[in-house]
């Protein structure tokens, strides 16, 4: 791993996977645990957290990639996330557009100009 | 000093402005070229089948041609490079014509060094096995190889526009994070500001 870049991991549905693997981001590592999660009807929040949170604690993954509407789900982990190393960043889905006024970063920008700081 | 100060917070201001209008200007680019992705991902789909572009196809052993170089700068700011590693049919190809090379260089040294012995042949034929080793390097790293050997031209379309997206996903990353420090910058300020007002009225 020296000396190598970090990867970027994606959580989202089947086509923003296939998109970004045929992109060259995917990975199999060693013990053949791939950089990213195809979410389906079937998977559970609790797997998609789970596998957000081994992303934000592997130290080879630089960004996460995640559909805005999956990010909805596990919002709290999201916010709870303040590093900015791996840097999360929501992207669109095929259903769901891109909506800024949901987008953690944006969220806590838009912070700046809340009441409480001009008080 | 106190106009001074509200210099800079200004500057500041119109550096987080400034800022926050590349990031919706990128932004904007970076969602159309996923739905450019798509919509080429769908026209396969039409032509190959249905079941022909899915999570099944995926390779069961894959390997990065995209890294990004993360640092982290002054004030806590991330930066990343994407970084794309060479096209694997393209290192192939120059693998296949550094064989030749070899062999040929190989076969010369035979002849001049026929009677220095055998210890020399064994030498010569290293060189050889090291490159049919690099030359069996697996096709798996060509991820539109997973779906066929003659892929339709908008796999390819969807495969180009996907890695301009994970360019500019390394770009959007980037300014989010300096956005990020210059707010709590110039909320650090607000406060610092706030404080000597405060003061000014006690006195």
């Amino acid at each position: 791993m020296a000396g190598r870049g970090k990867l970027i991991a994606v959580i989202g549905d089947e086509d923003t996977c296939t998109g970004f693997l045929l992109g060259g981001i995917g990975e199999l590592n060693k013990n053949r645990k791939p950089n990213f999660l195809v979410v389906e009807k079937d998977t559970s929040i609790t797997e998609i957290e789970e596998t957000f949170k081994s992303f934000l604690a592997r130290s080879d993954i630089g960004i996460i990639l995640i559909n805005q509407f999956i990010a909805e789900m596990i919002r709290h982990a999201i916010d709870a996330h303040m590093q900015s190393i791996p840097a999360v960043l929501e992207i669109p889905s095929k259903e769901h557009p891109y909506d800024a006024s949901k987008d953690s970063i944006l969220r806590r920008a838009k912070g700046m100009f809340s009441a409480e700081d001009f008080r | 000093m106190r106009a001074d100060q509200h210099l800079r917070l200004d500057e500041q201001l119109l550096l987080f402005m400034d800022q926050l209008e590349a990031l919706e200007e990128k932004r904007h680019k970076l969602n159309s070229l996923i739905e450019e992705g798509w919509f080429s991902i769908a026209k396969t789909r039409y032509s190959m089948g249905n079941k022909q572009v899915s999570a099944l196809q995926y390779a069961s052993e894959m390997e990065p041609l995209v890294h990004v170089e993360a640092s982290l700068l002054e004030g806590g700011t991330a930066e990343f490079k994407c970084e794309r590693r060479q096209n694997k049919t393209e290192e192939m190809k120059k693998n296949t014509v550094e064989d030749i090379g070899v062999n040929e260089t190989g076969l010369r040294r035979r002849i001049n060094t026929k009677q220095k012995g055998v210890k020399e042949e064994e030498e010569e034929t290293d060189p050889q096995v090291k490159t049919k080793a690099e030359s069996s390097t697996p096709e798996h790293r060509e991820p539109l190889k997973w779906f066929g050997i003659l892929v339709p031209q908008s796999l390819k379309q969807a495969q180009s526009a996907f890695k301009e997206v994970i360019t500019l996903s390394a770009e959007i990353a980037s300014l989010q994070s300096a956005i990020l420090a210059t707010r709590k910058e110039m909320q650090a300020q607000v406060k610092d500001k706030q404080e000597k007002t405060q003061t000014e009225i006690e006195e």
